[in-house]
């Protein structure tokens, strides 16, 4: 099991596409940018639809089921961050309610060696501090 | 096909000594390159009228200043003083590939004679990602608390998903990086010359990301290479026998900014680079003699092979077996060593090779009979572009 309680992560840094994202993430709410055109659900979050070239986007929450498309096991400790957590497994997940739509996240609470890709994982948070919480990701219950 | 395929030519090439650590300022590497390739093509440098290049240093975190950690046109301007100076671009879009093409285009368009085309790489001091900072701004929000740090994980996750979608095992990858090691020991201007790799250091070195091992990445060196382009007219006159650009691409596939880890963005960047190639030139995968292939990390050849079209996806890692890519193998691929071999210079290596190869100039590493030979330089996804060089003009 990976060990985070020495890490310090980057404190993330909203700009005007994506502060919706990160406030709906300090309720325990994960929303993601939806076209109110075509319905498709986009991240990260850009000034248009990467389908439909619709400029009407809005955020909406959306369940957070999904499955890992890809990971990566980290070794390296040259990102002192995060360096006392190594190994630890990022991962990439594919949201059943919005395929396309790839988010990054860590496998928490189980070794690394159980990310694979296809996995179910479910939704959880992590409180960076009283402004930030990171929507995160755990083997499906 | 493309009205002005085999209208230009790659004739003088040169390289500067790469070294580890940067122990003389970039310039004089890249005014060592420079300076090489225009010798070697027998030209003075009052000919030269032409500049271009792609100045970005790739590794995060560190500042990008003229002449030590880049070299950019102005740079290259003021070292040369060229007294017959017409035209120079920096390129953005798509790495150093889009500089050889953007000069390409200059020589068409008649507004240049003969252009040089450098490529400067910086190998800073500390760590190649410094990532120090408390924050993670723009399209690192997403992706820099999680870990994700530099451009290895971000290959490294798409790397597992082709792996596990395939059924694949990184184990075969010892091939590649090894038989890549073993062309390198014919290239005397790469930073591994001299320095064999065996199957069993490739499976026992240390883990990076996985699935990424030590081996599995390129080492980032202090160097740079460099080119001379003219029009096939004037090419035929120069001192070394040229090698015709048969056609080009570049990647279209557009991809948003802190999206990391889609192996269809790889497979659809390299397939509209590669289809724009194969159109221009006429010719298809089959007809390629030798191919040069982007190797900054080991997967972009297994992307590269098959969104250009020379294997069915899926099927890299066992199409480079059994000794295709040897150098008398059905399909030479990084016959200089790649990147792997000669450190990080990014694409204009590849490029390199692909002309030195056309033009029957490789040396001991010449492969025989080469009429065809394709270039992927960069990774296809965000900068890849595609070229083909041939011996005989058609």
């Amino acid at each position: 099991m990976s060990d985070w309680s020495k890490v310090t992560r980057p404190i993330p840094v909203p700009n005007e596409w994506t502060k919706p994202f990160w406030e709906s993430a300090k309720n325990n709410v994960l929303s993601l940018q939806r076209c109110q055109a075509c319905k498709h659900f986009q991240h990260p979050p850009y000034a248009t639809c990467v389908n439909c070239m619709s400029v009407d986007l809005k955020f909406e929450p959306v369940e957070g089921k999904g499955t890992i498309y890809a990971y990566t096991i980290m070794y390296h400790t040259g990102d002192k961050r995060f360096a006392s957590a190594v190994p630890y497994a990022s991962i990439i997940v594919e949201l059943d309610a919005a395929p396309g739509a790839l988010m990054a996240g860590n496998l928490l609470d189980a070794p690394y060696t159980e990310a694979k890709v296809g996995r179910r994982v479910e939704l959880t948070f992590q409180k960076l501090n009283d402004d930030f919480t990171l929507p995160q990701f755990r083997l499906a219950q | 096909m493309w009205e002005n395929r085999c209208k230009v030519v790659l004739s003088g090439v040169g390289f500067s000594k790469a070294t580890r650590t940067a122990e003389r300022p970039l310039a004089a590497h890249a005014l060592d390159a420079v300076k090489a390739a225009v010798e070697d093509s027998g030209l003075k440098m009052s000919d030269i009228d032409g500049l271009a290049t792609y100045p970005e240093l790739p590794a995060t975190g560190h500042a990008e200043v003229d002449g030590i950690s880049i070299v950019s046109v102005n740079c290259m301007m003021a070292m040369l003083k060229l007294p017959n100076l017409t035209w120079h671009i920096q390129t953005g879009s798509v790495n150093i590939g889009g500089a050889v093409q953007q000069a390409t285009n200059a020589l068409l368009a008649g507004v240049c004679k003969y252009a040089v085309v450098w490529r400067a790489m910086h190998n800073p001091k500390g760590t190649y990602q410094n990532l120090p900072g408390q924050y993670a701004a723009a399209a690192t929000q997403f992706t820099g608390p999680y870990g994700f740090g530099g451009p290895g994980q971000g290959m490294a996750v798409a790397y597992t998903r082709w792996l596990e979608k395939n059924n694949q095992n990184r184990e075969k990858m010892a091939t590649l990086a090894v038989t890549q090691r073993k062309h390198t020991q014919h290239n005397p201007h790469a930073y591994f010359y001299g320095t064999p790799l065996t199957r069993e250091d490739y499976l026992n070195s240390r883990m990076v990301a996985h699935p990424f091992c030590l081996y599995d990445c390129d080492i980032p060196v202090q160097g740079a290479c460099a080119i001379v382009l003219t029009l096939a007219d004037r090419g035929r006159d120069l001192k070394p026998t040229p090698a015709y650009l048969a056609g080009y691409g570049q990647r279209l596939h557009f991809e948003v900014a802190g999206r990391i880890g889609s192996l269809s963005s790889y497979m659809a960047g390299g397939s509209s680079s590669a289809k724009l190639t194969w159109e221009r030139s006429g010719f298809s995968p089959k007809d390629v003699d030798v191919a040069q292939i982007y190797d900054g990390f080991s997967a972009s050849v297994i992307y590269g092979l098959e969104s250009y079209g020379f294997c069915k996806e899926g099927e890299a890692l066992d199409f480079i077996q059994d000794g295709r890519m040897e150098l008398d193998g059905e399909l030479p691929i990084n016959t200089f060593g790649g990147s792997l071999g000669t450190g990080r210079i990014h694409g204009l290596w590849h490029i390199i090779e692909g002309a030195l190869q056309a033009s029957g100039r490789a040396g001991s590493r010449q492969v025989k009979d080469v009429n065809v030979s394709f270039v992927g330089a960069s990774a296809p996804i965000v900068q890849g572009t595609t070229f083909i060089f041939v011996k005989e003009p058609y």
